[in-house]
């Protein structure tokens, strides 16, 4: 299974006002808020954060059909950073989903899994890739298995869709 | 207040963050936030805290988490202020 979140960051900032009293405090844990006090750039660390939040989240709710808003209980740890991604993991009471973050300069996009190693096999597929059968149900056309779960983000400018080829 | 007047202040919040007016100009207690208005997951915070400030009241995590569609927001509000 797959999730993944895109942040358009001139949208982001149009839409949201992370410096607003109470906001870090409802949607981050006392670990992450410090994480977001001690950046350099408490901005992107924001939104890196919530990014992996929403990707985790949405496998979450694919596999237990829970539907809540629940970031706090999306608990972040950053394992690596360097110039090309970040990695880490978000816990939810006993699942653990890895992601896989690139911070860009207009955009944050995080992808999350279940098993670590399936960061390796992810895909991104073009929506022109993407076609509806008579019911509207979207698949993947080419060569592509369109039985794979496929994640679909999309916000201001940016849309991602990613899946996992096994 | 009555049920009316709260769905009308709280209509007022939500407004800034919505994207699809029709879903608007047509809630009901069954409107969902996110599935319905297209609100951005990032601006319930927004429209959470708003409410704190306009009904002075405090909405703790647990309520947080069902905020999701009008007739949740309007259930937590109400019995907040019930025991207020």
């Amino acid at each position: 299974m797959i999730g993944n979140d895109i942040i358009d960051l001139q949208q982001s900032r149009l839409e949201s006002n992370w410096q607003r009293k109470g906001f870090i405090e409802k949607l981050f844990t006392t670990d992450e808020q410090l994480l977001i006090k001690n950046d350099e750039q408490p901005e992107i660390m924001v939104w890196l954060l919530w990014s992996m939040k929403e990707a985790a989240y949405k496998i979450y709710n694919r596999e237990t059909k829970i539907r809540a808003f629940i970031p706090q209980k999306l608990v972040c740890n950053l394992k690596q950073q360097n110039d090309l991604f970040v990695s880490g993991k978000v816990t939810c009471d006993k699942n653990i989903y890895h992601t896989k973050t690139i911070v860009a300069k207009n955009f944050i996009h995080t992808i999350a899994v279940i098993n670590e190693n399936e960061l390796d096999n992810v895909i991104e597929i073009e929506r022109k890739a993407v076609i509806k059968d008579s019911n509207g149900i979207p698949f993947l056309s080419s060569l592509l298995n369109w039985q794979q779960p496929v994640s679909i983000s999309h916000h201001g400018q940016f849309e991602k869709i990613v899946c996992l080829f096994s | 207040m009555n049920k009316d007047e709260l769905i009308t202040k709280l209509k007022t919040i939500i407004k800034p963050y919505t994207t699809n007016t029709d879903a608007y100009d047509n809630l009901t207690e069954e409107t969902d936030f996110i599935n319905d208005l297209n609100i951005n997951s990032a601006n319930l915070v927004d429209i959470i805290l708003d409410i704190e400030e306009v009904f002075d009241i405090v909405i703790d995590n647990h309520e947080m988490e069902l905020m999701l569609d009008v007739k949740s927001a309007v259930e937590i509000i109400e019995s907040k202020l019930a025991s207020k």
